[in-house]
């Protein structure tokens, strides 16, 4: 069971991370990059299941803090693009190309 | 029984992460990932961890996802809902997110460890929240402060971000 286990949560991070790359909306982007922290926290408990530790689902506490930080401060940076322009399309905010 | 439960919870799951990257609407998008994040959290009960799998819910699919949904609220609908749902280079993404997948099923197909404390030392007195509470304040005391302080910094910067700056404007 352990491989297919770690191939779910591969699944997870590989689809957050094509999430990411391809979709246009910054909120959907900031979607799949939870669904990325959610992989990567899912192989930890996988991890702590099978090695017998329990230290892995203390892990996956701090990744769980630290994905709600990383979301408030995403969101905060969504609304600021939207009051600039009012759009959230992640190819109107090319200001450093130029 | 567990294959079958095994199957069931992995298909809610990444069908879920599937239709949040696919969705036209951000709405249903959003739906979909609560679904994912429901998969996943019954995968965590079947791994012997239900305080983590408590959590998830809680912060995950309640927390999360409902500061995503509000943020949606205070926008105008016709922005969220674009006419091209991916970007014009969405194939190399795809591509690299292929190779990223086949770098990872690898490693998954040659990973080998010493299973045989396999769904042991999880709990105290049949209690698996008293051993996460237990390593958490015993071993794991000071990055647990960390995290308090790098929640209390993201706070600020939120609110920092996100005021109104009207004498800027001006």
């Amino acid at each position: 069971m352990l491989v297919e286990y770690m191939i779910v949560s591969f699944l997870l991070f590989a689809i957050g991370a094509v999430g990411v790359m391809i979709r246009r909306n910054f909120l959907i982007m900031l979607m799949s990059l939870e669904l990325m922290l959610n992989g990567a926290g899912m192989i930890l408990i996988v991890m702590s299941y099978y090695l017998g530790n329990v230290s892995g689902q203390v892990m996956f506490i701090f990744v769980a803090a630290v994905a709600a930080s990383e979301t408030a401060v995403g969101l905060a940076i969504a609304i600021m693009m939207y009051k600039r322009k009012g759009s959230i399309d992640i190819n109107d905010f090319s200001v450093l190309k130029k | 029984m567990v294959a079958i439960m095994f199957f069931i919870l992995s298909l809610i799951t990444i069908g879920g992460a599937l239709g949040t990257v696919i969705a036209r609407n951000a709405y249903s998008s959003a739906l979909w990932m609560i679904t994912s994040f429901l998969g996943v959290s019954g995968l965590f009960v079947m791994l012997n961890a239900p305080f983590i799998a408590m959590l998830q819910i809680i912060v995950y699919a309640g927390a999360i996802a409902v500061l995503i949904l509000f943020v949606m609220m205070l926008m105008d609908r016709r922005v969220l809902e674009n006419k091209d749902r991916f970007n014009p280079q969405y194939l190399w993404g795809a591509i690299f997110g292929a190779g990223l997948l086949a770098d990872l099923l690898a490693l998954a197909l040659k990973f080998k460890i010493d299973i045989s404390q396999a769904g042991k030392n999880l709990t105290i007195n049949g209690s698996n929240t008293k051993m996460v509470g237990d390593v958490l304040f015993k071993h794991y005391l000071f990055p647990f402060e960390m995290v308090a302080i790098v929640l209390l910094v993201a706070l600020v910067g939120a609110i920092v971000l996100s005021k109104d700056d009207e004498k800027e404007a001006r």
